[in-house]
């Protein structure tokens, strides 16, 4: 298979990075509940059960504090562990282990141990999984000083993104949309163990009337847009920051300086978002004297994700509202 | 040619926004000179005596002894013949008609800044004086407000055509002069051009030299030609009646959204360069947002044009009424600069006009 038309999904190039991984480095494993033979929830583990071993693909009794807690240990005795759990809305079980301990034990024992630990889990809406399997929770973590929080946003990306992942000595949560799992990606993705460093923000298309900032689904949502509305001579520039924290906001204040427009977008609730930060670091920054208009955001409504497929649509930022709101900002604002 | 000039209640510090008029000093009819001392104010902080600006006569009293007195507000009009070529435009509270319809009931018009106010000499055509604020509560998108400060408007002048009545940066780019700034520009043509006009007649001369010099800034380039003229009084005189002009003014013409403006540094070659530097730059700025101080319109004894933000090389200068020289600064080749002078024939001979010219590059 050449290089070129490689079009993973983002469940095979989550699986393939792990594979490489595991490949290059005895220490790494997988723990998780029904990851093993089953190949997990999402199908993202697959085969790397049988591929390798009971031993470094582990099926795990329903307890994510466990879960974690056992990773912690691993991860501090010179292992490199990759914990999946089934839903990121589990992740509330493991709290203590991740902000309290995988966080913080660098730190306070004078960086003299690491963590190396990865937390793969699915999160967002669009399943019909109601309120406490469909949350969007990167702004928990991202909150947690000393945790690194990425959000990729297609196949090629996960993939690089995760071996970088498994490679940093801290704890990174990694926070994968279940709707972009059965989808390939624009790109291909590239054979072999290709990294992508974590925090640098990709541009994923240039343009000089409007700054679109997206995570997750909501790269693929803001692309759909930006191709319909350059054919109405609308040209946005699109970037997805693919970790939040750290963040890379280089392109988007010098986007914004050409732009004078910034719309930002994120399935999570609006209140105490991510995309608050973006914001708040242009207006304080010297690009906010370029601002032609009102910076404007679209995020969820501050609701639990309703149940109702109409409702549950209706609670998170649409193809649609991208579209008016990015179409509103240029043409009201000159 | 007289004009009527109001001199205001001064601003004499941050927070004052009245004053109280102890006395007068002078009465209807009383010939004055420029400096001395019309009437007396007193505030919470200071009491002070406002000279005349100019020489003239004293035509009416308008504010009230022991009356309090909006700063800006006019408490005397003094009646003056000195020469103005270009007036100052900061204005006063005037009553002029309301702001384009666009805003609703927004309260109109109130003098932008209150200190010194002069009205404009009446020429042919009627000229208002106060810019006309749209509203004093603006919203303005942050690039409208750095674009303002850039260029020196007063975004509360804006008619916003953004949503929620908010200034786009558009609206300030785009932003067409008002009625009352196109009669102001069009009343500083016409005293231009009347001035021009009056020296039509008058037989005069040109010289242009290029010359390479180490410092071509404005002020130094004033200096020297203020030095030359104070060496060659015979240069200095007065276009009227050939009378020595006591001291040396040099009028320099600024752009300003109403029209040039003419400020007059007086006997600049006395300063220290640093001096004359920061006043040319503080006077250039408020010069091209509409105002200068009545004092430095007038005493002007020959005038300099630099043309050089224009990349023009040279022009014929044309006299201003009783002035008997001109100077215009150009471009020229390989960095060097084009001086060109033009002369009264009246007063002074061609060897006297190509002496002064040399003069001046061997003094740069």
């Amino acid at each position: 298979m050449s290089t070129d038309n490689r079009m993973l999904t983002m469940a095979e190039a989550l699986r393939e990075a792990m594979g490489i991984a595991m490949d290059e480095r005895p220490e790494v494993f997988i723990l998780g509940e029904d990851i093993g033979i089953y190949g997990g929830a999402f199908g993202v583990t697959g085969d790397l059960y049988h591929r390798f071993s009971p031993e470094r693909v582990i099926d795990t009794p329903i307890s994510e504090l466990g879960i974690v807690g056992a990773a912690v240990g691993a991860a501090l005795s010179g292992m490199r562990p990759i914990v999946e759990i089934q839903f990121s809305d589990f992740t509330a079980q493991a709290m203590d282990q991740i902000a309290n301990q995988a966080a913080k034990i660098h730190f306070m024992l004078g960086g003299a141990l690491h963590v190396p630990l990865v937390l793969r889990t699915p999160q967002g809406s669009g399943t019909g999984a109601a309120a406490q399997h469909s949350q969007n929770l990167e702004t928990w973590f991202a909150n947690v000083p000393g945790l690194k929080v990425v959000v990729p946003s297609n196949p090629a990306d996960a993939k690089g993104l995760l071996l970088s992942a498994i490679d940093d000595p801290n704890p990174v949560i990694f926070l994968e949309h279940k709707l972009l799992y059965k989808i390939p990606g624009r790109d291909p993705v590239p054979e072999g163990a290709i990294r992508i460093p974590l925090g640098v923000s990709k541009v994923v298309r240039e343009g000089k009337d409007l700054t679109l900032v997206a995570t997750g689904i909501m790269v693929n949502k803001s692309f759909e847009v930006a191709e319909k509305l350059a054919a109405e001579g609308i040209s946005i520039t699109l970037i997805d920051p693919r970790t939040i924290s750290p963040l890379d906001m280089n392109p988007i204040f010098e986007s914004v300086e050409k732009t004078g427009r910034l719309l930002v977008v994120q399935e999570g609730p609006s209140h105490g978002g991510f995309i608050n930060e973006v914001i708040a670091r242009v207006s304080e920054s010297s690009s906010f004297g370029s601002l032609i208009a009102p910076i404007k955001r679209l995020a969820g409504m501050n609701i639990p994700i309703p149940y109702a497929p109409q409702l549950e649509k209706a609670a998170v930022p649409q193809i649609e509202d991208i579209e008016v709101a990015a179409r509103e900002l240029v043409k009201s604002w000159r | 040619m007289s004009f009527r000039y109001p001199v205001v209640m001064p601003k004499m510090s941050m927070t004052m926004e009245t004053g109280e008029l102890i006395d007068y000093h002078v009465k209807v009819g009383d010939r004055v000179s420029s400096g001395d001392v019309l009437f007396e104010v007193m505030t919470d902080k200071i009491d002070m005596e406002v000279e005349s600006p100019a020489d003239g006569v004293v035509e009416q009293l308008i504010g009230e002894v022991g009356a309090t007195v909006d700063i800006g507000k006019p408490v005397l009009i003094l009646l003056t013949d000195t020469e103005v070529m270009a007036f100052d435009f900061g204005g006063e509270p005037a009553q002029l008609p309301p702001a384009p319809a666009i805003v609703e009931a927004l309260p109109v018009i109130e003098a932008v800044v209150a200190v010194p106010q002069i009205s404009v000499p009446e020429v042919t055509a009627p000229v208002a004086v106060a810019p006309v604020i749209v509203s004093h509560t603006y919203k303005a998108v942050p690039k409208a407000r750095v674009a303002a400060a850039e260029t020196g408007i007063d975004l509360r002048t804006i008619v916003p055509t953004g949503p929620d009545r908010t200034i786009m940066y558009s609206d300030v780019i785009n932003r067409h002069p008002t009625e009352e700034q196109l009669k102001r520009q069009a009343a500083n043509r016409a005293l231009i051009a009347r001035g021009i006009e009056m020296t039509q007649n008058i037989p005069q001369a040109s010289f242009t030299r290029s010359v390479t010099v180490s410092d071509s800034g404005l002020p130094h380039l004033m200096s020297a030609w203020a030095r030359v003229l104070r060496s060659r009084p015979e240069l200095n005189v007065s276009g009227k009646d050939g009378s020595l002009n006591p001291q040396v003014g040099v009028a320099t013409i600024i752009e300003s959204k109403y029209g040039s403006a003419l400020p007059v540094y007086k006997d600049p070659d006395l300063l220290d360069m640093k001096t004359l530097s920061e006043l040319v730059s503080t006077t250039s700025t408020a010069a091209r947002h509409g105002k200068v101080p009545l004092a430095m319109l007038s005493g002007a004894t020959t005038t300099v044009f630099d043309l050089r933000s224009y990349q023009m090389t040279s022009t014929t200068p044309r006299l201003f009424p009783h002035q008997v020289t001109a100077l215009t600064i150009g471009e020229s080749s390989g960095g060097a600069i084009a001086v060109s002078l033009t002369i009264d024939l009246r007063y002074c001979d061609f060897y006297d006009g190509a002496g002064a010219l040399d003069l001046l590059v061997k003094t740069l």
